[in-house]
């Protein structure tokens, strides 16, 4: 810190000469849209040779003291439009006219810790600009980026509003530590780690969800090392950094209000078995059992299939086939939900202070009863300017969200999608004497959807507060202490009918109160000069302290009066436990630019972390990162060409790290409570300890390195932009829970054990088709493709129940383990499998590594019309070459060998049934392999899609029509997602997965599908 | 300026200095061994032992899967579920991937670290409240638990890898080989002698005393076929008829909420806070289970013959629906049925099967009728040595019908073929989990596997 303090003493006298000047005078003058003759506020106006800048107001105006003499030339920008340099020979009435901007070249981006000019970027940036996204239908903003920005592939996972998504920029790089990339609003590292306690079948929620995307100015995604590093440990999965809306200064008070309405409801179901079919197939599954258990000589399985299940009830039956009857459950659970959303904002300034506040709600309805989640955000921004080199400011965000949860994934009990869905359809709802029927472990549907009681608030602040201070011209001081405090409370409650809290448990509940702090202090210096007009340097050094804690305090009760009785405080028999975890995180960071005649750009930063979840000897790690670039438009041979309008080839090469997602405690060897004993019988339980953890004193970061190159060109006057990058990220002393051999007693510990190589390219290309008075026309296409591999790997790790997932090496992750099922034999109908080891038996050694969850390119097409106040938007997303295997098929197709306790799917119908039969799926017994191999390549299906995610299409009044009525702009919309899919995958959304476990992706289990919605709207400024 | 960069220069440089300690963050729900050991004191020595009784107790162990693989490999049981490696035991066909085994086998040797840590220091502790008659209770236990834990390694997997250290880092258990059958069964036995010259004769049903190492040294010698040793050792228990009785009915050990009752030698007992899952595998949807294992018709029909089952068909229970369930396991709110690891039924049944061998058939008989009259069932009409030990075979799956003896009494017996029809003797032994094999160069799998 005090070299930064010499640095800037060393710089003073540099920049010092711009002020000697004498005999003031005054210039004056507009600022206007060069096409519409409209003043512009809020434009920027720097005198160049001076350190001079000054804002428009709100009539475009602008009023200059200056020591310069005529003729002076200004360097005038203005968010969309181009930069442009004016020289002028007068004091007064000075017009400065700019063009709107044909592409993003000349964008402010954000990047980390200051902004810069796209032409000037030399790291791999994506910026997604709110408009673009704001009325896509999903809950999150990170699920509304899907196929907006290149090299970042995204997922929502189930219909479940507000639910996690699957977002990985750039690839996954880590197994244990976290894969998910850094959320920074307004300068806040964000929690995006679901507080989730309670059981919903395997899935978690979306802190991100919080977030009310109403609010959000831009989203920018930092993807290569030259962006990340100075992020240090937090960057590794790239940075998503939201900038929310603030007011202008000179900004005359403005509110705008939007509203929308819709519906949302499943686009496809499964197609199940009739009674009748399933009762065929159970008796055939019979009849070939017994047939094949007499050949066997197997007594047991004799008796067992001795006799068909349907047969007459005159004979102890279930009755015949053709007498069942067919339960349709999915029509019962599946809804059309509504959707809403309301917005409303107040933005405006004076010359010292601006302002912006925001209030939304939003109610979604997912496809399916009774899952719901509400939305109710407050947002105040504020600057104050005092004096000319001081500023102080706030951002404020209070979201409360609450969900009507349900487990909508895997698991029997209380599982209400599994209910409705993998319930035989022949098995009535209610019992003869007209009670609720339960069967097969499921709970009944009806008094599922009648009685969930699973619901969750999440009351979230989010803010800062900072002063920025000139120390002297150029030298920026900033500090800033941020909060993220979330309180989560979760409560379940399970009456008598249910069957979690049937007799004897008579009512069971639960509260769950988690709380997790995150406050941040942080220091940045920067300064900024140029010298002898060409040489451009900026410096920028800071330091960050980081502290988390959270707690959850969760107390069960079962043994309820009756069920009017919903508080714990009435239960028989209650339980409790409190859970608490910390951890620190200590930075300093600097960056060094350069740049020469905005030609040749060259930059370094350099950022050192210091954890307390590693052991002192390896609490801090350093990474670095330097980047290169040259605008080759800016050389003579390219300066008057009117085909290339912009050139510029951008080289960075830089080290980030992750420690996120590992507990806090990891390289400590831990013993813990919560084993108690009694001593004798007489007495109750005593406290007990227990080894929980070994150590690993060598624990330290995961470090990732990588190397991006990458090109920026504009072709006729930027009409067309094309970005183009290629990478590869190496992740080495990756973390992760080894396995270690179970005779220690232990079954895996962190360790840094493992390499995984992403390597990759993307592509991304805007173009105006089409740019008239009347008619525009807009297209952007990205595309991106990584290549994930795991390089080494001490040993293989599987995951979720029946190991479908395996970790290898030589292999990607998210890779399915299973036994091939190369054809279904012909003339006897049996399943046969790729005998890997030729042994001549089918044994584990014969499982294999076939296909992945990972697409082997994706990316996404927008189109964006305008005619007169017509607008319309067409917004594609694609995936392709990623596998899903179809867990819910896997239990629907399992050849009657789970009889009354799971569903049949109509595809079951295709079984094998005589000689010559071609089919892959196998003659119905019990016997052999057909239905006892579980781990069947069979069920592995193409994931593939192209979706059209939203179609937008909206109409702006005329403005003198409504300027009458005193509005600004009145806008009506219609807003369609996942209107269209193209995909061959058997289930319905092939984007599902049942689990929040990060190294287990495409795994379709019980979850709705993502819903098909429609909704109207009107947004209107006054 | 000079007033800024004061206070700038102060607040960075205090953020240096603390720099250290910001970082040094300590756990609050658990205590590191970084700098300190862990068992230290009296406090700590027990809290510790009870540490390892929760081991014994765990899910994987005791508390289900271990118990689950002895029954369901018998011919008890049938699978009504949705997991098929279930059906893998009772179709005698399991494979070295099936969870269950490798939940069995870690939770095993969880127990065992757990005891490796308290024969290692707690005779090291120097703790005046500690005495030393209390040093070799804690000792003598975590001698009596590895002995258990490794005769149930052996009796499942053959012979095992023997670690007797306690695990301090992720290496230390590498680059050991299996020992043979015959040497882990040493090593129970050589536990087992600890443990007894340790450990006070008193009577404590949910902790080891001397008397439960003669309870579990019974069945290890009937497991070696020492019969001499086995009748000696089970006699001892049965002699301390004040403390251990056949309780009457039947029922009368686990049912109406019974715990630790006379029947029992060593049991585990379960808490609110500590429950025990067993039930939810046994109990049908209607009383909140998921029925995922069941009696099967054969067993159905025997326990509820009277001249077979007697009173023991309180083991089974119907549903309105008419479905059969195994009831041993049935408390609901809070699930706190125990688990019996010892019973003192055993003994008598073992001290009648070593005196069949040895010839002594009135004795067997009168043991053998001990348990029957208990059973409410007429004394056995065998008269030969080898109707007797028939006899006793037939009983013992009554008796035991949902704990773990049939596979392993049907194995030792050599009787697997004939009344399971399972003559490949691979499957006399469990596969080693397939992950241990990947995760252990020097560990080998069973033949057949």
């Amino acid at each position: 810190m005090k070299i930064a303090i010499l640095w800037g003493i060393a710089l003073l006298p540099l920049t010092t000469y711009a002020q000697d000047q004498n005999s003031n005078i005054t210039l004056s003058g507009v600022v206007i849209d060069a096409q519409t003759k409209a003043p512009l506020a809020g434009a920027t106006i720097h005198l160049k040779n001076t350190t001079h800048d000054g804002l428009t107001n709100d009539k475009g105006e602008f009023n200059f003291l200056t020591g310069q003499r005529l003729p002076v030339t200004f360097q005038v920008s203005y968010i969309g439009y181009k930069q442009a340099e004016i020289t002028v020979n007068q004091r007064t009435g000075i017009v400065l006219a700019l063009t709107a901007a044909n592409t993003q070249l000349n964008d402010v981006v954000v990047v980390g810790y200051g902004t810069q000019q796209r032409k000037s970027l030399i790291s791999s940036i994506s910026k997604v600009n709110a408009g673009d996204i704001k009325d896509i239908p999903q809950a999150g903003v990170d699920a509304q980026l899907q196929g907006k920005a290149a090299g970042v592939q995204i997922n929502s996972n189930t219909g479940t509003p507000g639910d996690g998504v699957f977002i990985r920029v750039r690839g996954a790089t880590s197994i244990n530590a976290s894969n998910d990339p850094l959320y920074v609003v307004d300068g806040v590292f964000i929690n995006n780690t679901s507080l989730q306690t309670v059981s919903t079948g395997g899935r978690a929620t979306s802190p991100i969800a919080d977030i009310n995307p109403a609010d959000i100015e831009s989203i920018e995604v930092l993807k290569d090392a030259s962006a990340t590093a100075i992020y240090g440990s937090r960057g590794a999965n790239g940075v998503v950094i939201i900038t929310t809306k603030r007011g202008k200064y000179g900004m005359k008070p403005t509110v705008s209000f939007n509203t929308s309405h819709g519906w949302a409801w499943a686009p496809q179901l499964w197609d199940l078995t009739t009674g009748p079919e399933h009762a065929t197939l159970v008796n055939e599954f019979y009849r070939n059992s017994l047939a094949d258990a007499t050949a066997a000589g197997d007594q047991a399985g004799i008796t067992r299939y001795a006799r068909e299940p349907f047969r007459p009830v005159a004979d102890g039956g279930r009755g015949l086939p053709e007498e069942q009857q067919t339960y349709d459950r999915l029509r019962k659970l599946f809804r059309t939900g509504m959707l809403h959303n309301y917005n409303l904002a107040l933005q405006g300034g004076t010359a010292t202070n601006k302002y912006y506040i925001g209030a939304g709600f939003s109610r979604q309805e997912a496809d399916i009863r009774h899952i719901n989640f509400d939305r109710a955000s407050l947002k105040i921004n504020l600057d104050q300017k005092i004096g000319d080199k001081v500023q102080v400011g706030t951002s404020n965000s209070i979201y409360r969200t609450k969900r009507n949860q349900a487990r909508a994934g895997d698991g029997p009990q209380g599982g209400l999608l599994q209910s409705a869905l993998h319930t035989p359809t022949y098995l009535p709802e209610v019992n003869a004497d007209g009670t609720p029927a339960r069967w097969a472990g499921f709970d009944n549907l009806d008094v599922l959807i009648n009685n969930y009681d699973v619901n969750t608030t999440s009351l979230r602040y989010v803010g800062n507060i900072y002063a920025e201070a000139e120390i002297i011209p150029n030298l920026k001081f900033r500090t800033s202490w941020s909060l993220d405090y979330n309180h989560y409370d979760e409560s379940e409650y399970w009456n008598n009918l249910t069957q979690l809290g049937a007799n004897p448990t008579n009512g069971l509940a639960t509260s769950a109160l988690t709380q997790n702090t995150t406050w941040i202090n942080e220091q940045t210096l920067s300064y900024r000069t140029t010298v002898a007009t060409d040489h451009t340097f900026g410096v920028l050094i800071g330091n960050t302290l980081q502290g988390n804690k959270q707690t959850t305090t969760a107390a069960q009760g079962t043994g309820f009066p009756s069920n009017a009785f919903k508080l714990i405080s009435a239960a028989a028999t209650r339980t409790s436990s409190q859970t608490s975890t910390k951890a620190n995180l200590a930075s300093f960071f600097g960056r060094v630019d350069y740049n020469y005649a905005n030609k040749y750009f060259v930059e370094f930063s350099i950022r050192a972390d210091g954890s307390s979840r590693f052991g002192s000897n390896h609490q801090f790690g350093y990474f670095p990162a330097i980047g290169g670039g040259w605008r080759l438009k800016e050389e003579n041979f390219l300066k008057q060409s009117d085909l290339i309008s912009d050139l510029k080839l951008r080289a960075s090469y830089g080290i980030t790290g992750n420690q996120n997602g590992i507990t806090n405690f990891a390289s400590k060897g831990l013993w813990s409570g919560g084993t108690g004993y009694p001593d004798n019988t007489a007495g109750s339980d005593q406290p007990g300890t227990y080894p929980q953890q070994l150590a690993n004193p060598d624990l330290r970061w995961e470090k990732t390195s990588q190397v991006n190159v990458g090109a920026d060109l504009g072709l006729f006057n930027d009409r067309i932009g094309i970005e183009v990058n290629l990478y590869q990220k190496n992740t080495t002393d990756a973390l992760l829970q080894l396995p270690v051999n179970a005779i220690s007693g232990f079954n895996n510990y962190y360790a840094n054990a493992g390499e995984i190589r992403n390597r990759g390219y993307e592509v991304a290309i805007n173009t105006y088709n089409i740019r008239n008075k009347h008619f525009t026309w807009q297209t952007s296409f990205n595309i991106s493709g990584n290549d994930n591999k795991i390089i080494s790997l001490p040993v293989p790790v599987t995951y979720y129940n029946r190991d479908w997932v395996r970790l290898q090496q030589g292999y990607s992750m998210y890779s399915f383990w299973l036994y091939k099922q190369l054809y279904v034999d012909p003339q006897t109908g049996a399943a046969v499998f790729e005998d890997v080891n030729k042994d001549g038996q089918i044994t584990v050694a014969d499982r294999q590594i076939l296909g992945s969850a990972i697409p082997k390119f994706f990316g996404g097409i927008n189109n964006n019309f305008t005619y007169r106040g017509f607008d319309l938007g067409l917004a594609f997303s694609f995936q392709y070459g990623n596998d899903v295997y179809n867990l819910n098929r896997f239990f629907g197709e399992g050849g009657g060998t789970r009889d009354a306790n799971r569903v049949l799917f109509a595809s079951q119908l295709n079984r094998w049934q005589k000689p010559g039969d071609i089919t892959d799926v196998p003659r119905l017994t019990a016997y052999g392999n057909n239905y006892t191999l579980e781990q069947n390549s069979r069920f592995l299906e193409d994931g593939s899609f192209l979706k059209l995610s939203a179609l937008t299409f909206g109409y702006t009044l005329p403005k003198d029509l409504i300027k009458r009525a005193g509005f600004q702009t009145v806008r009506l919309y219609f807003i369609g997602s996942n209107l269209l899919i193209l995909k061959k995958y058997s289930g319905p959304d092939p984007e599902a997965n049942v689990t929040a476990a990060q190294n287990v992706q495409g795994l379709d289990l019980g979850t709705p599908p993502q819903p098909r919605t429609v909704q109207f709207g009107i947004n209107v400024t006054l | 300026m000079r007033t800024r960069t004061y206070i700038f220069s102060l607040l960075a440089g205090a953020s240096l200095l603390s720099c250290n300690k910001f970082l040094d963050v300590a756990p609050e729900d658990a205590v590191s061994d970084e700098n300190s050991p862990v068992i230290i004191d009296k406090a700590s020595a027990e809290t510790a032992v009870r540490g390892l009784y929760r081991a014994v107790s765990a899910d994987g162990y005791y508390g289900t899967t271990f118990q689950a693989i002895g029954y369901l490999s018998g011919d008890n049981i049938q699978w009504t579920g949705s997991q098929s490696i279930i059906q893998q035991f009772i179709s005698h066909n399991v494979r070295a991937d099936n969870a269950s085994i490798a939940n069995a086998w870690s939770a095993i040797y969880v127990a065992i670290n757990r005891a490796n840590h308290i024969i290692a220091k707690v005779p090291n502790v120097t703790d005046p409240l500690l005495t030393g008659a209390l040093k070799n209770q804690f000792t003598g236990e975590g001698y009596f638990v590895r002995a258990l834990a490794y005769f149930d390694l052996a009796r499942t997997w053959g012979g095992v890898q023997i670690t007797l250290t306690p695990t301090v880092t992720a290496g230390d258990k590498y680059n050991i080989r299996r020992s043979t059958l015959a040497q882990t069964y040493a090593q129970v036995l050589s536990d087992l002698v600890a443990a007894d010259s340790l450990l006070p004769a008193t009577t404590n049903r949910y902790r080891a005393t001397r008397k439960t190492v003669w309870a579990l040294r019974a069945r290890y010698h009937l497991y070696q076929e020492q019969w001499a040793a086995a009748e000696d050792y089970a006699g001892r228990v049965i002699a301390d008829s004040a403390n251990y009785k056949l309780v009457q009915p039947y029922s009368a050990f686990f049912a109406n909420g019974a715990v630790a009752t006379s029947e029992s030698v060593f049991e585990l007992p379960y808490s609110t806070t500590y429950p025990n899952t067993h039930r939810n595998s046994w109990q049908p949807p209607a009383n909140n289970g998921t029925r995922q294992w069941a009696p099967n018709d054969a067993f159905i029909a025997l326990v509820n013959d009277p001249a077979v089952g007697g009173n023991r068909s309180a083991l089974v229970a119907r549903t309105s629906a008419g479905l059969w369930y195994g009831n041993l396991y049935y408390r609901p709110n809070p699930a706190t049925d125990p688990s019996y690891v010892i019973r003192i039924a055993e003994e008598y049944l073992i001290r009648a099967e070593a005196r069949a061998h040895l010839g002594n058939l009135s004795g067997a008989l009168s043991d053998l009728n001990a348990v029957r009259s208990r059973a409410g069932l007429a004394p056995s009409e065998a008269t030969t040595a080898d109707d007797i030990l028939l006899a006793i075979e037939n009983e013992r799956r009554l008796e035991f019908a949902f704990e773990p003896h049939r596979w392993f009494d049907l194995l030792r017996t050599k009787r697997a073929a004939t009344v399971l029809g399972l003559t490949n003797s691979d499957r006399y032994v469990m596969p080693i989990p397939a992950a241990e094999i990947l995760n252990d160069a020097s560990l080998e799998q069973n033949h057949g596997y």
